[in-house]
């Protein structure tokens, strides 16, 4: 099953667009924009909007979260921004400032 | 702890369109737009496309790319593999099958290469204006000036543009007259 993995080393100024599962160790400044989950490892920086299903936060966003499917800022997570889903969790530890939009 | 030897990679349904760079290594299954400059190996697949400059230590290509490669260690462009653009590294290997359109360079670009480099440049024009003479006469004014040093070379430069010039009537070989005065002695043949 093909994913893509933004390692701890790599810097991607601009846009990522996937149909599949992405992985982000790095960081990505821009935006990214994932068909399948998005998970934010312990160590990654997103300073974009993200866009996708299931999306896991371990490390720092910067940037509004979308998902049709849930969140889940894990411990050790630092989003600012504005989190629209249908489901979240917010782990004890994760670091949090922003709307919630559950759609209700 | 992050390690620098991570590997990364973009898989085949992803698009990147933006700058990509860091350490460690990089394998591209999908789209990527934008320059890669990574410092350890990049590996195109056959599924990969990239649309623009990939600077690397070691690049492998199987797939499409259009756009400059530069490496400090080798490139492979392997069966299968397509590149559009010039490559420059120290070992340059093409599989059979590989399709390469550019200028390959191999040995580095160090100083002691570079008037190589240039003298090699300054040859490479010569044949192109005779083919096309309607660009001839910017091409030549351009690239007869870099290469001053090397006196032999400039003078074979001079007679292809003042053959090029009457070809294309753009008026008498003034224009060649300042490169002359720049030190070489050759004797203008008037038609």
């Amino acid at each position: 099953m093909a994913s893509t993995v933004i390692g701890a080393g790599i810097t991607i100024d601009g846009e990522v667009t996937s149909d599949e599962d992405v992985i982000v160790a790095g960081t990505v400044r821009g935006k990214l924009v994932a068909k399948d989950a998005v998970t934010v490892e312990h160590g990654g920086a997103v300073e974009a909007d993200i866009a996708g299903g299931p999306v896991s936060v371990a490390g720092t966003v910067t940037g509004n979260i979308s998902s049709h499917d849930r969140v889940d800022l894990q411990n050790g997570a630092r989003v600012i921004g504005n989190v629209k889903a249908t489901r979240i969790t917010i782990a004890d530890g994760a670091q949090f400032k922003g709307n919630v939009d559950m759609d209700v | 702890m992050a390690s620098s030897t991570q590997s990364s990679s973009i898989g085949r349904g992803t698009v990147v369109r933006g700058r990509v760079q860091g350490s460690g290594d990089l394998e591209i299954a999908g789209h990527v737009e934008g320059d890669v400059a990574i410092e350890g190996d990049v590996s195109v697949d056959t599924t990969g496309l990239v649309g623009s400059d990939i600077t690397a230590s070691r690049i492998v290509v199987r797939g499409a790319v259009r756009g400059d490669l530069t490496a400090g260690e080798s490139i492979h462009v392997e069966n299968g593999g397509r590149v559009v653009g010039d490559l420059r590294a120290p070992r340059i290997a093409i599989a059979a099958g590989g399709l390469v359109r550019g200028h390959v360079q191999t040995g580095g670009a160090t100083p002691a290469a570079r008037p190589r480099a240039a003298a090699a440049a300054a040859s490479v024009p010569a044949p192109r204006t005779r083919e096309t003479p309607a660009v001839a006469p910017s091409r030549p004014a351009k690239k007869a000036p870099p290469p001053p040093p090397s006196k032999a070379k400039s003078t074979t430069n001079h007679k292809t543009p003042a053959r090029a010039n009457l070809a294309s009537r753009i008026g008498p070989p003034a224009p060649i007259v300042p490169v002359l005065k720049k030190g070489t002695k050759a004797v203008q043949k008037k038609k």
